[in-house]
């Protein structure tokens, strides 16, 4: 099965495997809602623990059920939001005293207390259900930013609910039931209004073997609520805080990596230009971390490229000048020899050494030709002369030259005067020429010279065999040769183009061979800057 | 009595060809593989005439060396440089080191004979006077033809063997055009085109010396140069 393929960069990269510290907020859920739990038992076992320590304080007292509270015997209507001990102790009398000292206590705990009978009536209650608001540390940037969408996906806890204070609870009270029938239990239900849940404990006063009633103590949730959105808050912040750091740190480094990693890219494409020489060294190479390394091997294979591709340029001058001595040493013995008595038949065979050594030597001096050129113009003077003047007296030239052939000039109508060395451009219009005239099958061979939009062309046109697709670019190389010609009398080492390229490099323009556009040959054009272009 | 040629050469194959040669052409000839052998037999006798080779065992430039000591001991002694070499510096380095002429190992033992022939003659010469039928004169241009010496505006130039030669056979035709092949010819060597551009550039430039307003010499691109007749 085949992957489309898909392109991702370094930092797309990165930031993908940074997806997995999104996990870090479910931990989180999961921990805080452990915590929850925790809490929540210990809530429940501290209001069994007030209930028991109330009940405690109460148990044989029978007098404090003899008599029903008198508020619900006359009005019927309990007060509203927080029913005083001290009232309930007023109303009841003398005999409430005792409860009224004990419960006065408990007004300071968080949690609603209250008394019933064993018929479920209230004999007294205090505190509140509603939590005091505490005093809460003016919010941070990130509470007052953040809180309104928590509060959006987090339950809130409720203090604006009705508190309810039923003179009687209500039978279906299983923790009072159980507390009536002597066993602390602990409940949790649902207030009236749905958005509170109360924790209730129910402990069982007892007068002498016999239960005579229950202190309940109720609390909301809320508190425990609180907390835990509290820590969700804190949780959510510190981790969307710490990833989008994360991930804005991230994408810089990766940024950076890139940029380092396309800076040298781009260099090392660039370093080497299209003969194999190397321009400059390479940046990044001084780092000293793996793209450094990296660098530093870029730099040592393009050196070592470099150095090949001069040796390349330098070996025809190499082996030319090595293969001198030997054929000097050849050539002075076959001259000794003529001098000498031979037997008739024999000046055929030295007549063809001969021939054989002048073709070696004319090799030679073509191929060091390229090396002495490059020498020459170390010392050759710039001068200002007409372009089209000295194009039209090389054609008038070929045309000696090369008797038989056809060679059409196609002149530009102004004069175009450059910088340069005429001999040089005559020289590098030699080899188009030669070559032009030695690879077409047919006449004409045509020489334009015009000004474009992006320099002078310099274009030598011919008809015969096309190029080879491979050695686009290549052509212009030392020792390369590609096209066969119809009349191979000349031996083709390749250079001619390559002294031809070295003489438009001198001038700073470019050499390059296509095929015409009609086919039917191939089209070689230098490209001159314009003269106030160049260097 | 028949004159003394020195060949200083380390390659002994090339040495002994040559002196077979020369000694066929009736030269009386001494051979020197190092530079120390010939400047010792240099010092008891001078030759009539000194071939030497630039590159002697290890060091490739050996050659400049021997002739700078040994045109302190003759200042005109002829000195033929012969070098596999012909990059443009080496002819240069050459010539300025006080050799006469520069032939490199491509050269046919005919036109060494050639060259000697002419350096010799150019040397016995030099002090005679000169005979009405050896000299060419074409304007301003003065060429004595067996003392291969030319002159512009009565002034000498100092032309080496080549590039007497190339004058000379540019200046015999005026106005007609000599394709390198040509000039090759004449002045008995065998370079490539670029040297050939470099010989011509150097006697321009020893003409400029002379005379600023020097412009006989034309070059008729994609062909080869042309001397021009006095307007």
């Amino acid at each position: 099965m085949r992957w489309p393929r898909v392109t991702l960069g370094i930092r797309a990269q990165l930031l993908l495997v940074l997806t997995v510290f999104a996990a870090i907020p479910f931990l989180g859920v999961a921990y805080i809602r452990e915590l929850e739990g925790v809490l929540r038992n210990a809530q429940e076992r501290e209001l069994a623990g007030t209930a028991q320590a109330v009940a405690t304080a109460l148990h044989d007292r029978p007098r404090l059920f003899e008599a029903a509270p008198q508020w619900l015997m006359k009005g019927g209507e309990p007060p509203r939001d927080l029913v005083d001990a001290a009232v309930a102790t007023r109303v009841m009398g003398d005999s409430g005293n005792d409860l009224a000292q004990i419960l006065q206590g408990l007004t300071r705990t968080t949690a609603r207390i209250r008394v019933v009978d064993r018929e479920q009536k209230v004999i007294a209650s205090a505190g509140t259900l509603k939590r005091m608001q505490d005093a809460l540390p003016p919010p941070d940037f990130f509470e007052r930013v953040m809180h309104p969408l928590y509060a959006r996906v987090l339950d809130q806890p409720a203090e604006d609910f009705r508190e309810e204070m039923p003179a009687t609870i209500s039978p279906s009270r299983r923790e009072v039931m159980s507390a009536l029938d002597g066993i602390a239990s602990t409940e949790r239900r649902a207030a009236s209004d749905p958005r509170v849940t109360i924790v209730s404990a129910a402990y069982p006063i007892w007068v002498g073997d016999r239960v005579r009633g229950a202190v309940v103590a109720e609390e909301t949730t809320n508190a425990v609520l609180a907390a835990r959105n509290h820590a969700f808050e804190r949780l959510f912040t510190l981790v969307l805080a710490t990833l989008l750091l994360g991930s804005l740190a991230v994408t810089l480094y990766a940024t950076w990596l890139t940029s380092r990693i396309r800076r040298l890219a781009s260099d090392a494409d660039t370093a080497i230009d299209a003969q194999g020489r190397l321009r400059r060294e390479l940046a990044g190479s001084a780092a000293r971390d793996e793209i450094g390394d990296l660098a530093r091997g870029i730099s040592g294979v393009l050196t070592r490229l470099s150095e090949y591709a001069s040796y390349q340029e330098q070996m025809a001058g190499r082996l030319s000048h090595e293969l001198r001595t030997p054929l000097a040493v050849v050539r002075s013995s076959l001259d000794n020899l003529r001098q000498t008595a031979m037997p008739a038949d024999a000046h055929v065979y030295v007549d063809r050494a001969q021939g054989g050594i002048d073709r070696l030597a004319h090799i030679l001096a073509r191929m060091s030709e390229a090396t002495r050129l490059e020498h020459a113009m170390a010392d050759t003077v710039r001068e200002r002369f007409d372009l089209g003047a000295l194009v039209a007296a090389c054609v008038d030239g070929y045309r000696v030259v090369y008797p038989r052939r056809r060679i059409e000039f196609v002149a530009p109508a102004d004069p175009i005067a450059i910088n340069g060395a005429p001999e040089l451009v005559a020289q590098l219009l030699d080899k188009l020429v030669a070559n032009a005239v030695e690879f077409s099958t047919e006449d004409p061979v045509v020489v334009t010279l015009a000004q474009a939009h992006d320099g002078l062309h310099l274009a030598v046109s011919d008809v015969g065999p096309r190029l080879p697709a491979e050695m686009h670019g290549r052509l212009f190389d030392s020792m390369v040769s590609v096209r066969k010609g119809p009349r191979d009398t000349e031996p083709h080492l390749g250079l001619g183009l390559y002294v031809a390229r070295l003489c438009a490099q001198f001038h700073g323009a470019t050499v390059h061979a296509d095929d015409r556009a009609d086919g039917r040959g191939v089209i070689v054009s230098v490209v001159f800057p314009f003269p106030g272009a160049a260097a | 009595m028949s004159r003394r040629i020195a060949i200083v050469e380390d390659e002994p194959a090339i040495r002994d060809n040559y002196c077979d040669a020369l000694r066929r052409h009736g030269y009386d000839v001494a051979a020197y593989a190092s530079v120390d052998s010939a400047l010792a037999a240099f010092r008891t006798r001078l030759p009539d005439l000194a071939l030497i080779d630039i590159g002697l065992g290890d060091d490739p430039d050996a050659g400049f060396a021997l002739t700078r000591e040994l045109r302190a001991l003759s200042p005109v002694l002829p000195i033929i440089f012969l070098s596999a070499r012909d990059s443009e510096f080496d002819i240069v380095a050459g010539l300025r080191s006080g050799a006469d002429d520069y032939l490199t190992k491509d050269a046919s033992l005919p036109q060494l004979a050639a060259r000697i022939a002419a350096l010799l003659r150019r040397s016995d010469l030099a002090a005679a006077p000169a005979a009405a039928d050896d000299v060419i004169e074409r304007g301003a241009l003065t060429l004595d033809v067996k003392r291969m010496s030319a002159r512009w505006k009565g002034a000498r130039v100092d032309l080496t063997l080549t590039e007497f030669w190339m004058v000379h056979a540019l200046a015999r035709h005026p106005g007609h055009v000599r394709d390198r092949e040509q000039l090759m010819r004449e002045a008995n060597t065998v370079v490539d085109d670029g040297t050939i551009t470099s010989h011509v550039k150097r006697i321009r430039r020893k003409f400029l010396a002379l005379d600023a307003a020097f412009d006989r010499i034309a070059t008729v691109y994609g062909v080869g140069y042309r001397w021009d007749p006095d307007a």
